[in-house]
């Protein structure tokens, strides 16, 4: 075993605020070896990101490191004067950034943030410095690097910007790779380049990681160890394989069964984990999971365990850890049936036999004088989809695919160039919003942002009783819908005094599913509805989801990039790719077997929680390529790995099976 | 970017032309003959029977806004009533005053309202911070034209450091520098509290962005990191802000040029409307418009410099 890089030992960082101290990291302590990758695993609110703000000394100004040694390389980081630990910042450690749409500055060219970033290498010359940078853009895979250096962030697509920060952190060799988030604001097929990216490079380059995430695909996919930390403490860590196989400590086996991608039976009810996290401005004295911990004794209220090793290297924080294996898949969970199954026969719900988007790009004198003879992209081109009665369909693909666009156009939010939408049989594409406006009681919508769609000056009775002023049911007793709402979608009545930015992530996503289901739709189109959740709160919302449709027969429309998920609650899947659906079909069928080449680069795509699954490549390069410049064929030719010459030529037409599936390729996997 | 300017200078003529048709309606929509209205009620008949006949006031309204807006495009603003010299010249006269009052002006007002504001936002709450707030609020409150009085009395009357009117002995730069000083800092003060407000409020908020955050992870010296990142994109917002404020140069400056009796478009203006020499504020108030389309423009196209985003926007 090689000496640890980074040591990190009885870490305690206190955050001062209003209401007093928050007890945000007590005595962490956990080893990072030299050359491998360590992740660190939590849900938000376990202080992750803190760790890693101490060992670069860049806390916010509330933060007081009250104990504990951050030990790089032998030397104590929180003993360092400020410049010192300036000195080591950009030099000997360095961050790629969660969100590289944020963290790099639009009005600087890359090449002078990378220059900027060299500045203490005095002997190299500014040409020199550019040589460098140029080279280390092309390393994470940049094509045409000399040019595109004279860029501007904003020049580059979201994956790109990625590796554009992979390249500014790894441009003055670190010996310390930190990396925060590293994935979250990607598509899952840029996520699998990105991991592949950073874990290659660091290889190459010699260099030491420390990931911090909440994707434990990701952390099984990427690190060599990992550590778990709930609520400001580290309750277990180990290397890889042993955590995913052989999870010791409660909290741990609690995540993994959480994550859908880890269930592979289907399942209409997914697990969560009970409770909250505890209130860390007085932490309790005992164990900090005890009060949702399923095996919780007396003693382990009263007293804190300590850190436990097994096995020489994985350390578990618990009195009663877990000794049986973890097998990834324990079906604890039965299947719930469909109380109503989706009925065939009748009309379907929502049908629209084909629909089309267009955005105009510039205005008509500007294309005239450029010479632009088509300035419109086809944001949805002739996509068809239904939905039947009590059924969930599912949307899928990746951002810029037009999934949010139909889902706004069949809600007659956007104007659609052509088509037909038919809500129970009857024509409603782009009726003037006075004759829509009773449809909108039968089709609701929960927005992406959950707490950004609440107008932050109502309350929550306010809000969740909007709906009923808004459509003139005001002769009901607004306060009594309220709290019916509210017991509905189990949100605690005390909640509906409450402002929106006074509500977790978990609970704004309850507002929203009230608001949805205030006139009693009979359709619900979901953007993104999980988004930004904890993987154990993601269940809560799914599983109210699930059984708000059993109860009153709702259909649901899912529009979402997470696979995992949606193979859980749907019952059938539309893939869709730059404004089409490239198939249809049942959800399961499809997940067994995919039919079209990017649906198996999307089912393949998510990184498993299993460490015996690694991949040894990501199974798509490339990236989608612009609406403005559609290919001639195939949309999918250029990044497909079966693509022929008939794809780039031709554009496939959309074939359907024997068992329904529906899809849209020259050369179908099935 | 071409398209953008061809966009730009296009609207601006629709805006000067609009302006145009206002100053040439109001003489015709005041009730009773414009050649009156023009000249006073004490003119005498001939003096009317000429001005009609140069105004072409015999003419057909549509006729003579034609003849009119010919004689602007030509830059022809027209004479004066009373000494008859061409518009522009006495317009050409005046404007040089008024462009170095308001240049000092703000000229000083920027350099040292924007470091002040850097300042604040770097030590929120401190002293400094606290100190400039409070100044801020005080000189944007206080009129100019009592600030102007108030230093007049004190630097020129009571301390006799300054010279208290006019803009001093032409030819004579020292001596027109020191009439400058005491408008100029009666102008500035004001847009001093303005600019540090403006400057510490977008600061702060670029000093909670995530690439400030990224820069400083880089190891990046705090100066560069300041000045080199933050202030980069603060500072934009404010350029707005300062374009606007030249622009609208000539009602800020007519109350200094009034008080400390200097030459110049305001004192031109208030003087020409006291005694309704309309030729003269017409020109005055197109030249007005003229400048502040400029400046406003002008502005725009150095936040497009600035900001990779709003080039490509254009």
């Amino acid at each position: 075993m090689n000496a640890p890089h980074l040591d990190i030992r009885g870490l305690t960082v206190d955050f001062t605020t209003p209401t007093g101290p928050v007890h945000a990291l007590r005595d962490v302590s956990f080893a990072v070896p030299q050359n491998s990758v360590t992740g660190i695993v939590g849900e938000s609110g376990s202080g992750k990101s803190t760790v890693l703000w101490s060992i670069l000394g860049l806390l916010s100004a509330n933060a007081r490191v009250r104990r504990g040694e951050i030990l790089f390389e032998g030397e104590d980081m929180l003993r360092k004067g400020t410049d010192a630990l300036r000195a080591a910042r950009g030099q000997d450690m360095s961050v790629v950034f969660q969100n590289p749409m944020a963290s790099q500055i639009p009005v600087l060219t890359y090449a002078t943030q990378m220059r900027d970033i060299l500045y203490r290498k005095r002997d190299l010359s500014a040409a020199d410095k550019r040589t460098l940078a140029v080279e280390m853009m092309e390393r994470v895979g940049i094509p045409d690097p000399a040019r595109r250096i004279d860029q501007y962030p904003h020049h580059f697509s979201g994956g790109m910007r990625q590796r554009a920060g992979i390249a500014m952190a790894l441009l003055p060799r670190p010996r310390l790779l930190l990396a925060d988030e590293p994935t979250t604001a990607l598509d899952v097929t840029m996520e699998a380049q990105v991991i592949h990216l950073i874990r290659d490079l660091a290889t190459e380059l010699e260099t030491t990681v420390l990931v911090v995430s909440h994707n434990l695909g990701l952390i099984a996919e990427m690190c060599d160890h990992v550590v778990v930390m709930y609520a400001g403490e580290v309750v277990e860590a180990g290397p890889v394989r042993e955590l995913f196989h052989n999870a010791r400590h409660p909290y741990t086996r609690a995540l993994l069964d959480c994550d859908p991608a880890r269930i592979t039976r289907k399942t209409r009810h997914l697990p969560v984990i009970e409770g909250s996290l505890p209130d860390l401005s007085a932490p309790p004295k005992g164990c900090i999971f005890a009060a949702r911990c399923p095996k919780a004794t007396l003693h382990c209220e009263a007293e804190a365990p300590s850190a436990q090793v097994s096995g020489g290297r994985h350390s578990v924080r618990c009195h009663f850890p877990v000794t049986e294996k973890s097998v990834p898949d324990a079906p604890r969970i039965l299947d719930a049936p469909h109380a109503t199954p989706p009925d065939a026969g009748d009309i379907p719900l929502l049908e629209v036999p084909y629909l089309n988007v267009r955005f105009r790009t510039m205005g008509p004198i500007r294309a005239r004088l450029n010479g632009v003879a088509d300035p419109f992209v086809d944001a949805v081109l002739d996509v068809g989809l239904t939905v039947r009665r009590g059924e969930t369909l599912g949307l899928v693909g990746e951002s810029g695919s037009g999934k949010t666009t139909l889902g706004r156009a069949i809600l007659n939010l956007t104007r659609a160039s052509a088509g037909s939408v038919r809500f129970e049989g009857r024509e409603v594409r782009n009726l003037p919003e006075r004759a829509f406006k009773p449809l909108r009681r039968d089709m609701a919508m929960m927005f992406q942002d959950a707490i950004g769609s609440l107008s932050p000056r109502k309350t929550v009775r306010a809000l969740i009783a909007e709906p009923f002023v808004i459509h003139g049911a005001q002769d009901r007793d607004l306060d009594r819908e309220a709290e019916r709402l509210a017991d509905l979608v189990q949100l605690p009545r005390a909640f509906l005094g409450r402002y929106p930015h006074e509500l977790s992530g978990g609970q704004a996503r309850r507002v929203g599913v009230a608001r949805a289901l205030a006139l009693n739709p009979k359709l619900i189109i979901a953007d993104e509805p999980t988004a930004g959740l904890d993987v154990s709160v993601q269940g809560d919302i799914l599983n109210l989801m699930a059984e708000l449709q059993r109860e009153k027969g709702l259909s649901y429309l899912l529009i979402t990039h997470n696979l995992p998920v949606v193979r859980h609650v749907s019952d059938r899947l539309a893939i869709m790719y730059m404004g089409r659906i490239v198939e249809t079909g049942e959800a399961e069928a499809i997940f067994n077997q995919p039919g079209h080449p990017y649906t198996e680069a999307l089912v393949r795509g998510v990184p498993q929680p299993d460490p015996d699954q690694r991949r040894t490549a990501p199974p798509l390069r490339g990236e989608v390529p612009s609406l403005m410049n559609r290919p001639r064929g195939c949309d999918f030719a250029a990044r497909c790995p079966f693509a022929k010459d008939e794809c780039r030529q031709i554009k496939p037409s959309q074939s359907t099976r024997a068992d329904g599936r529906v899809i849209a390729c020259h050369f179908p996997l099935i | 970017m071409f398209f953008y300017l061809i966009k730009r200078i296009g609207l601006s003529v629709a805006v000067i032309g609009l302006v145009v048709l206002m100053s040439f309606a109001l003489l015709h929509l005041i009730p009773g003959d414009p050649a009156t209205i023009a000249l006073g009620p004490r003119a005498s008949a001939e003096t009317i029977d000429r001005f009609t006949e140069k105004m072409h006031l015999d003419e057909p309204v549509w006729r003579q806004f034609l003849i009119f807006a010919g004689n602007v495009v030509t830059g022809d603003l027209g004479e004066d009533v009373f000494s008859n010299r061409p518009v522009t010249q006495i317009i050409g006269e005046n404007i040089g005053f008024t462009l170095a009052l308001g240049a000092a002006g703000l000229g000083w007002a920027i350099l040292v309202g924007i470091p002040l504001g850097c300042l604040a936002a770097l030590r929120p709450n401190s002293a400094l911070d606290r100190a400039t707030g409070i100044l801020s609020v005080g000189t944007i409150a206080v009129p100019s034209f009592v600030i102007a009085i108030w230093s007049l009395l004190l630097f020129a009357v009571t301390l006799r450091w300054l010279p208290a009117i006019g803009a001093g002995e032409p030819g004579n730069l020292p001596d027109q520098l020191a009439h400058l000083i005491l408008p100029a800092f009666a102008l500035g003060l004001g847009w001093v509290g303005y600019l540090s407000r403006m400057v510490r409020a977008s600061l702060l908020e670029v000093m909670n962005e995530d690439y400030i955050r990224a820069a400083n992870a880089f190891g990046l010296r705090p100066g560069r990191v300041i000045f080199g990142y933050a202030l980069r994109v603060a500072i934009l917002p404010t350029i707005t802000l300062i374009g606007l404020g030249f622009g609208g140069l000539i009602s800020s400056t007519v109350f200094a040029e009034v008080i400390f009796a200097r030459p110049g478009l305001g004192k031109l203006l208030y003087d020409m409307v006291s005694a309704r020499n309309f030729p003269v504020v017409q020109g005055a108030v197109l030249v007005t418009t003229g400048l502040y389309i400029t400046f406003v423009l002008l502005s725009d196209l150095i936040i497009a410099w600035l900001d990779p985003r709003v080039r490509d926007a254009l």
